[in-house]
């Protein structure tokens, strides 16, 4: 099976210095699971090739460098190398950076690819004759078991499995291959860009105005829609009314 | 801002009126137009007053994004008239909720609360969703459009017929939440389209949204696109006038042909999800010495164990377990507290908490007046009736 990993241009939340994606080396790691080394190619398309050259050392044997000026659109370069490299599976990271970060990337390539995509796979195992059994992370710790046909793209989910390692041996090993490729330059945007200023979440109904207690009081306390009230009920009564209550919410599973 | 500087022997030459020995002025001549808006400092302090009190206080923090939205379709005269209709739209803004078993999250009625912003003119919120919703007329839907239901998991589908609603219907915003499920629906919709997506918004006005990017260090800023997807408790829920909820026909969907061959949910396991995750929360306080009846009854309800700081503290739960300030704060969409009287520390740890059940011997602890449902009696009681009841059920 032939998996191409995409890999971003990724950047240290702390420093801002290059290096690669955590969620896109566990999708490596991913890959190596299900197909062993060989198996897998990384490609990334950018004007440096600096955070996923770090991913040679996760254990990526090949990496496919396509060299874009800074804001060209990768989308086009990306759906033409991934059509003649003809892969079974592509795995990307949930949300890759270096670009507007909005994670809207992998869904455009598998639209142009005309490949199904699924997102958040958590783990994967291979099926019988051309599927792909996938379990995607819900949110609450649930999972969802997915059986799919290749060829496919996948976005990866941090709960996978953790990365391999780095090793400088697999570092040095690793070989790039490096293709210019055609200027695309991407639409113009309206957006405006500033540096960021984090804005006030929302309160749960914080009372206009209230003193710090009453502030306090609002945050813990507001929530409450208007409760019920059963003083000194029987056991039994008591069990049957919060039994019920809990079966309108709808948390109480049947048992099965 | 500077104003600009006024010339008054300029301006009184214009009001003189001419003719006559002495110098006459009108002050009826136009008067030089300001661009700036006059402000009136009096209903300027009449919208800061605080409610209630006996003592006039006035609220100079909160002004701006975070009021409920008021309803501006309706005029004051009509304030008897209990629903908000809007008849003949000038545009449509869509609201695609999560709403995970037909029940709405506190992000669906954000969602619905900033549709009303951008609806602001004349506009309607449209709620694409699928049939069997609770009351979406309360939270502000002024239209309704029923996609169909799609049985199994099939997502292509879901933003097949998101798509073709909202170019159909020739919708002018549409926004989704920021969830793995909304967002995924969000991206899907937006490849279809090959319109751009404003993932993740933290501030949306009717001119302006925002979002972070390239890791938080740059806001992204412009005027609202088509398609947006808003973080969770970024603008408040809609808090007008209840809604019509009118149906709107939507177009058949086109059957499509999915790669997904099979899906199945795997719940997850209440024992070992973490305690930030569990979606049911059963937790025990200084009011219960009995452990292994605890633990047997979380065990029964499929809830996740939790603890207060004093069994905590005491050894008798793991510190893992302890919910509040200093411990886990949940995210639970249900919390059973026994024997909890509710310290303001613990009570910060479920503010998330939706809904909340309480049983306590004392009728006036806090988690009795924070909860939906409040017994008064021994939780040693109460314990063992229940799991009584939940063996007895089929």
């Amino acid at each position: 099976m032939k998996i191409v990993v995409l890999f971003s241009a990724g950047r240290h939340p702390a420093s801002g210095a290059p290096c690669p994606v955590p969620v896109e080396l566990q999708a490596l790691r991913l890959a190596r699971d299900l197909a062993g080394a060989d198996e897998v190619i990384g490609l990334h398309a950018g004007p440096v090739d600096g955070a996923p050259l770090d991913a040679l050392g996760h254990g990526l044997g090949r990496l496919i460098h396509l060299r874009m000026a800074q804001g060209d659109d990768p989308l086009p370069a990306l759906a033409q190398v991934l059509e003649e490299l003809a892969p079974d599976l592509i795995l990307a990271g949930r949300i890759g950076q270096g670009g507007e970060d909005g994670g809207l990337l992998p869904y455009a390539l598998a639209r142009r690819l005309g490949r199904p995509i699924l997102a958040d796979a958590a783990s994967l195992g291979a099926g019988d004759d051309g599927t792909l059994t996938v379990e995607q992370a819900l949110p609450r710790g649930a999972r969802r078991r997915v059986v799919l046909r290749l060829p496919a793209l996948l976005t990866v989910h941090p709960a996978a499995a953790p990365a391999l390692p780095f090793t400088f041996a697999a570092a040095r090993r690793g070989t790039v291959e490096r293709r210019d490729i055609a200027p695309a330059p991407a639409a113009a945007s309206e957006m405006e860009e500033r540096a960021y200023r984090p804005r006030p979440k929302l309160i749960a109904r914080a009372a206009p105005g209230a003193s710090a207690a009453e502030r306090l009081k609002a945050a813990t306390q507001a929530a409450s829609s208007g409760g019920r009230l059963l003083v000194d009920p029987a056991p039994e009564e008591a069990a049957r009314e919060i039994l019920a209550h809990l079966r309108g919410i709808g948390v109480l599973r049947r048992r099965g | 801002m500077s104003r600009l500087r006024r010339d008054p022997r300029a301006e009184r030459e214009a009001m003189r009126i001419a003719g006559g020995a002495r110098p006459r002025f009108s002050r009826e001549a136009s008067l030089p137009v300001s661009a700036r808006p006059r402000r009136d400092p009096r209903a300027e302090i009449e919208a800061l007053l605080v409610p209630g009190g006996t003592r006039p206080r006035l609220d100079r923090l909160s002004r701006g994004g975070v009021r409920p939205v008021r309803d501006e379709a309706t005029s004051p005269s009509e304030s008897t008239v209990q629903t908000r209709i809007v008849t003949e739209p000038a545009f449509l803004v869509a609201v695609v909720p999560d709403a995970p078993g037909g029940r709405l999250t506190p992000l669906d009625r954000q969602l619905f609360g900033a549709a009303h912003l951008l609806a602001a003119g004349g506009g309607a919120v449209l709620a694409l969703a699928e049939p069997g919703h609770d009351d979406l007329a309360g939270v502000g839907a002024d239209r309704v459009g029923p996609l169909a239901a799609v049985a199994d998991y099939d997502p292509e589908a879901r933003a097949a017929a998101v798509a073709q609603a909202l170019e159909s219907l020739n919708i002018r915003h549409a926004l989704f939440a920021e969830t793995a499920e909304g967002g995924d629906l969000a991206r899907r919709v937006a490849a279809r389209l090959g319109e751009p997506l404003f993932a993740g918004a933290e501030s949306l006005t009717p001119k302006l949204v925002t979002r972070p990017a390239r890791g938080r260090r740059v806001e992204q800023r412009r005027a609202p696109p088509r398609l947006v997807s808003l973080v969770a408790d970024s603008v408040a829920p809609y808090g007008g006038a209840s809604c019509e909820a009118r149906a709107v026909e939507l177009p058949a969907p086109v059957p499509t042909t999915g790669a997904i061959l099979s899906a199945e949910i795997i719940l997850a396991d209440p024992a070992t999800v973490p305690l930030g995750e569990a979606e049911f929360v059963v937790s025990a306080g200084n009011g219960v010495s009995d452990i292994p009846s605890f633990l047997d009854l979380a065990r029964a309800l499929r809830a996740t164990p939790g603890a207060s700081r004093m069994l905590c503290d005491a050894g008798l739960m793991p510190r893992a377990a302890q919910v509040g300030a200093s411990g886990t704060v949940l995210g639970a969409t249900c919390y059973l507290a026994l024997g909890i009287a509710g310290a303001p520390q613990h009570l910060q740890g479920i503010t998330g908490c939706e809904h909340v059940v309480a049983v306590n011997t004392d009728l006036h602890a806090a988690m009795v007046e924070r909860a939906g449902l409040a017994i008064i009696a021994d939780a040693h009681a109460v314990m063992p009736a229940l799991i009584a009841a939940l063996e007895d059920e089929p």
